[in-house]
């Protein structure tokens, strides 16, 4: 699973003015890598995590997708590979209410035609991956934070999508949840998962491997960490 | 199986909003439930019609003799026309081909008397094929026969209500009653004929049950005319092979009678098949009326439910976001609010149905309207109703379908 990105430049009008968020960014991720985009609030980061997501499209510029040019594809695929390919963690979690934790989790397979006993087996088993083996028939107001969070992961991993894409997923955590929850991504990368991390903490980019910095629209920072320079040192 | 996730989700957000979901589905309950009820009243009233008119015979045409003052008589007398008669009577057999069967029926009011008791009836003297052309059937012995007319015998044939008053317990056959000054034996008794309480056109409404039926030969040689100038026939029952060009045959009739009594405009012709289809049509036009009442009962209720959809998709469109993030297509999106809409429709459509059938029987117990509750009304409203969800449903769930995730993930 490789993300490519050439040129990409993404425009919003808003109002009367218009919003330049990205401004030609040019990025590599490759499959099993752990990356972090930092920058602040304005920067451009979520505007590019959406397109990463392809929850947006760009303005000019070429997204590879796993070798797909996204830009040529319609509202269905687009759905498809948010379904099958990406999964997604939010800051607010964004649990349904009213659903339990099992049925939160089965949604993406509900999305995907798979049957229902099946997808029920593979849901259990996401939040037993996650430790909630317990909690499924638990509403999200019945969870702590931390707990919301984890069934989040699940219904993101549901799908064996193979890249993770989580924006601030620590935002609404005290420092000890969130620091359990980063473990996690770290495990789900051991696991080979492809994690990108969104955040505007320098401690919690830490934790991935890459970290990459936004300002304005463009690129100002791409660099391996030193930890991780030293484990990459260590394979070479 | 996504199809069945839509509806549990829909059930779901029916059952947490009880009181609103209700409320939405008011507009189309009201208006399945007074389709079915004034379809069913319909119904009834025609069905009413029907039996009616085919105790009068639909393939007849009725020939009655006017009620006309004693001035008027005289007159149509000295313009030399004789008023009904029997002369009519073999007019029309002979020179209308499509004619089956003619029967003459003279009338007068009289007393009657059985030992103690006495009642004011109608004596009406028939021929045989009077029982066939009317569809008089009777309950106890037989109707007057052949043999009766020819031998002019004594005999009478009696209604159902005479029967009841005068023979409450014992067998009237056989018995003799007294018709003012004769003794009429008992022959047969009609079966009960239900009461019209209006009037079919010229044919006034009358207690056929107090009818006493006797031959005609012998109403004529036993019984005098009240008045001096009376017609000898009351009333002339023509039966023709089919309703079909029964107008046209009529015309000819009328024609016939008016030659014989000199252009006198003293009797009257009565289709009972153009009256069914002449009252038919009025009630056309008043059940489209009633249909259009329903129809916008129905309307609002759709627009109740689109008005609801949108709140909900306001409300929903964060979840919208989320179930779009995690891989739902629009097309998912679209068929999940169009299904909600239906639940609520469909389920209003049921209890309306269940209310509509409930109204049209509290109203045929409760009051003297006939109703009917068809299939195909129930059917009608129903189908009614999923169109209504559908249709009303659509807007809503195109505009949920149509919201950008990005943005509506973030609404809140």
């Amino acid at each position: 699973m490789r993300i490519q990105i050439k040129n990409l430049t993404k425009k919003y009008v808003m109002g009367e003015v218009e919003v330049n968020a990205l401004r030609g960014v040019n990025l590599n991720i490759k499959a099993n890598e752990f990356v972090s985009i930092m920058g602040p609030s304005g920067s451009g980061k979520s505007t590019l995590m959406n397109i990463l997501g392809c929850l947006d499209t760009p303005t000019t510029g070429q997204y590879l997708f796993d070798s797909i040019d996204v830009s040529t594809l319609d509202d269905d695929k687009l759905s498809e590979i948010r379904n099958r390919k990406i999964g997604f963690i939010f800051q607010t979690f964004n649990l349904l209410p009213k659903l339990d934790a099992v049925s939160n989790v089965e949604l993406p397979l509900v999305y995907a035609g798979v049957d229902k006993a099946e997808r029920r087996e593979m849901a259990i088993n996401a939040l037993k991956r996650m430790g909630l083996a317990n909690r499924g028939g638990h509403k999200p107001n019945e969870l702590s934070g931390g707990q919301r969070q984890r069934v989040a992961i699940a219904r993101a991993l549901v799908t064996n999508p193979g890249i993770l894409l989580a924006d601030e997923p620590t935002g609404n955590l005290d420092s000890k949840t969130g620091d359990e929850i980063m473990a996690v991504f770290r495990e789900l990368h051991d696991e080979g998962n492809t994690i990108i991390l969104i955040t505007h903490e320098p401690e919690i980019a830490e934790y991935a491997d890459r970290g990459i910095v936004i300002r304005d629209g463009l690129i100002t920072s791409d660099e391996i960490h030193a930890e991780a320079r030293k484990f990459h040192h260590a394979q070479l | 199986m996504q199809i069945e996730e839509n509806i549990r989700v829909a059930f779901n957000g029916l059952i947490e909003h009880k009181v609103r979901s209700f409320l939405t589905m008011l507009g189309i309950i009201f208006g399945v439930a007074s389709v079915i009820a004034m379809l069913s009243i319909g119904e009834g009233a025609k069905r009413e019609a029907i039996k009616k008119y085919q105790q009068l015979g639909v393939n007849n045409i009725i020939i009655r003799d006017m009620d006309l003052s004693d001035k008027e008589l005289e007159e149509a007398r000295a313009k030399f026309s004789p008023g009904l008669s029997m002369k009519d009577v073999e007019a029309i057999r002979q020179v209308v081909p499509q004619v089956v069967d003619v029967a003459p029926q003279a009338e007068r009011e009289v007393e009657t008397k059985y030992s103690d008791k006495s009642l004011k009836a109608t004596l009406v003297g028939v021929t045989p094929c009077y029982s066939e052309l009317l569809n008089y059937t009777a309950d106890l012995g037989s109707f007057i026969q052949e043999d009766h007319c020819v031998r002019q015998l004594k005999v009478c044939v009696i209604g159902a209500d005479v029967a009841a008053k005068f023979f409450n317990v014992s067998d009237p056959i056989g018995q003799s009653i007294k018709v003012e000054d004769q003794w009429l034996e008992v022959v047969g008794v009609l079966q009960n004929k239900s009461l019209f309480t209006e009037t079919v056109g010229e044919l006034a409404s009358r207690d056929l049950n107090s009818d006493i039926y006797i031959p005609l030969s012998t109403f004529n040689a036993r019984f005098e005319p009240t008045k001096q100038l009376s017609s000898e026939l009351k009333q002339i029952t023509v039966k023709v092979e089919d309703t079909g060009n029964i107008s046209h045959i009529a015309g000819i009739v009328e024609n016939l009678v008016s030659r014989h009594h000199f252009k006198n405009k003293d009797f009257s012709i009565v289709i009972p098949v153009e009256l069914l289809k002449q009252e038919e049509k009025e009630r056309r036009i008043y059940n489209i009326l009633l249909g259009s009442i329903a129809a916008i009962s129905l309307l609002v209720g759709g627009i109740g439910i689109m008005n609801i959809m949108l709140a909900t998709v306001m409300e929903r469109t964060r979840e919208i976001g989320v179930r779009r993030a995690i891989g739902a297509k629009r097309d998912d999106i679209l068929s999940q609010f169009i299904t909600e809409s239906l639940v609520i429709s469909i389920t209003g459509g049921i209890i309306g149905v269940l209310i509509g059938l409930s109204l049209s029987l509290t109203i045929s117990l409760s009051t003297e309207i006939t109703t009917n509750v068809t299939l195909y009304s129930v059917v009608i409203a129903f189908l009614f109703s999923v169109l209504v969800g559908v249709t009303f449903g659509y807007l809503p769930a195109k505009k949920a379908a149509n919201l950008k995730p990005i943005e509506s993930i973030r609404y809140e």
